[in-house]
């Protein structure tokens, strides 16, 4: 599902977070991705789904160039991705009920699968309540609940988790933790998760990959 | 060579800047083609709403704007006519000033004023917070959910406020005609009518498209290319203003030189 050949990830003021990173992962593997906060874990994650470039390297997404290529555009529809950001991703004019529901409106769905698909999420996410209001109504779990509900409600076949735990009280990580564990489960779903320690995902049985810090020593270019 | 480089500088941007341009225009054309049908209804929708901000929330400015230009026009032209004892040319007048060149031009800048600067601070508020890119990753194809229904909608506002401009203004130069010089309604008419050609709504229309166009393109060029704070949604918000108006005005001196000239 992920071919990652030769990658160099860079800051934006030039010093390199990672190079020559290499990663082959089958549909339904998955991985957690741990380091230090600004160690270039989300920029990872970023390249990954398409949304940003690599300072070098390849990176294919279901046997389609993403990198040096088009980008999340390239996939064209092939892949289904899900990303649950860390912070913001979620439309700021809509509710967090039709955040869900667009990618499900897109993809041209029926109607009631639509309806279905979204209100399953926002249940298992505990959203119902809240449903109708804006992200910035909404507390930043509620936000963080409603980027995995549309993960959930999308049921993608490469999720990208960016720090699903982060900020979470022990209710709320409970239930993120619960519906990760799902989709380790599932055969089907091939899963990244970045988080800073990785505590929180002792019940992930997964490949892990340690990022180092970002060097002091080194100059900016 | 230090003249041709500081000189080259500057013509390289502006030429990079018109590359992105036709890109953005041209992608967005391609991923219209794309579209499928299920997708209609929610394109639709998001050309809905921007045909509310821009059109209908612009018509009292745009119909207060065009009744005053309309009146102060007559009122000038008239005392200069009159002087001259050629009354009879107030509708070519008219047709000159108000149908050729202030209806669309104004129009543009109205538009300009109101939504390209809202377009641009808006799409890059999308783009710090990742709604851009939580978009594209989730398939909602950024180019048909947040381009193309802008360009329609302000394709079909600013077509909707030239017409509601270029009537209002013609009324209110009638109205003034009418109670300050006593030109008759039929006589006024007349006079308009027989000064316009397919010409004038040709050339109109091909304002209306390629000012739409460029009133789009330059917002959501300057919107989507923030990237990392917030101080720099006011620095894109002008440069959208200033880059807009220097392409409407040179536009519209384009398409008097190809149909006038």
């Amino acid at each position: 599902m992920i071919d990652v050949r030769d990658l160099a990830l860079d800051a934006p003021d030039g010093r390199l977070l990672l190079e020559g990173l290499d990663l082959a992962m089958p549909r339904g593997g998955h991985v957690l991705v741990s380091g230090p906060s600004g160690c270039g874990k989300t920029r990872l994650l970023r390249v990954l789904a398409g949304t940003e470039r690599p300072a070098r390297g390849q990176v294919r997404i279901g046997g389609r160039e993403v990198w040096p290529g088009g980008g999340v555009l390239a996939l064209d529809g092939h892949v289904r991705l899900g990303f649950a950001f860390a912070s913001g991703g979620l439309l700021s004019n809509l509710s967090l009920r039709d955040n869900v529901a667009l990618p499900l409106r897109f993809l041209g769905l029926p109607t009631q699968d639509q309806e279905r698909r979204t209100g399953e999420a926002l249940e298992r996410l505990d959203l119902v309540a809240v449903a109708g209001l804006r992200p910035h109504a909404v507390s930043a779990s509620a936000r963080k609940h409603a980027n995995l509900a549309r993960v959930l409600a999308l049921e993608p076949e490469l999720i990208l988790l960016d720090d699903p735990l982060e900020g979470l009280d022990a209710a709320d990580r409970g239930l993120a933790q619960e519906l990760i564990r799902a989709w380790a489960m599932d055969a089907s779903r091939t899963l990244v998760v970045t988080a800073e320690e990785d505590q929180g995902f002792a019940f992930l049985d997964a490949e892990r990959l340690q990022m180092a810090p970002i060097s002091l020593s080194q100059e900016p270019p | 060579m230090a003249f041709l480089a500081r000189l080259g500088a500057p013509v390289r941007g502006f030429l990079e800047f018109l590359g992105d341009q036709a890109h953005l225009v041209l992608r967005t054309l391609r991923h219209a083609l794309l579209l499928r049908m299920g997708q209609l209804g929610v394109v639709g929708g998001q050309t809905k709403l921007q045909i509310r901000f821009t059109g209908l929330d612009a018509l009292w400015l745009v119909s207060g704007t065009a009744l005053l230009l309309g009146a102060v026009t007559l009122i000038q032209a008239f005392s200069q006519l009159s002087g001259l004892g050629a009354e009879n040319y107030i509708g070519v007048l008219m047709v000159l000033i108000i149908l050729r060149e202030l209806g669309p031009l104004l129009t543009a800048v109205l538009v300009i004023g109101r939504s390209s600067t809202a377009i641009a601070a808006e799409l890059g508020a999308m783009q710090l917070n990742g709604e851009v890119d939580a978009l594209a990753v989730h398939g909602v194809n950024p180019y048909q959910y947040l381009l193309l229904p802008r360009w329609l909608g302000v394709l079909i506002s600013v077509f909707v406020l030239v017409v509601f401009f270029d009537t209002l203004a013609l009324a209110g130069g009638l109205l003034v005609a009418k109670l300050k010089y006593g030109v008759t309604f039929g006589f006024y008419l007349e006079s308009v009518r027989q000064s316009l050609s397919n010409r004038d709504f040709l050339a109109t229309l091909l304002k209306v498209v390629l000012f739409a166009g460029a009133i789009t393109f330059h917002a959501c060029h300057f919107g989507l290319r923030i990237q990392r704070s917030q101080t720099e949604i006011p620095q894109a918000v002008t440069k959208t203003v200033v880059s807009a108006l220097v392409a409407v005005f040179a536009l519209d001196g384009f398409i008097a030189a190809l149909f006038y000239f």
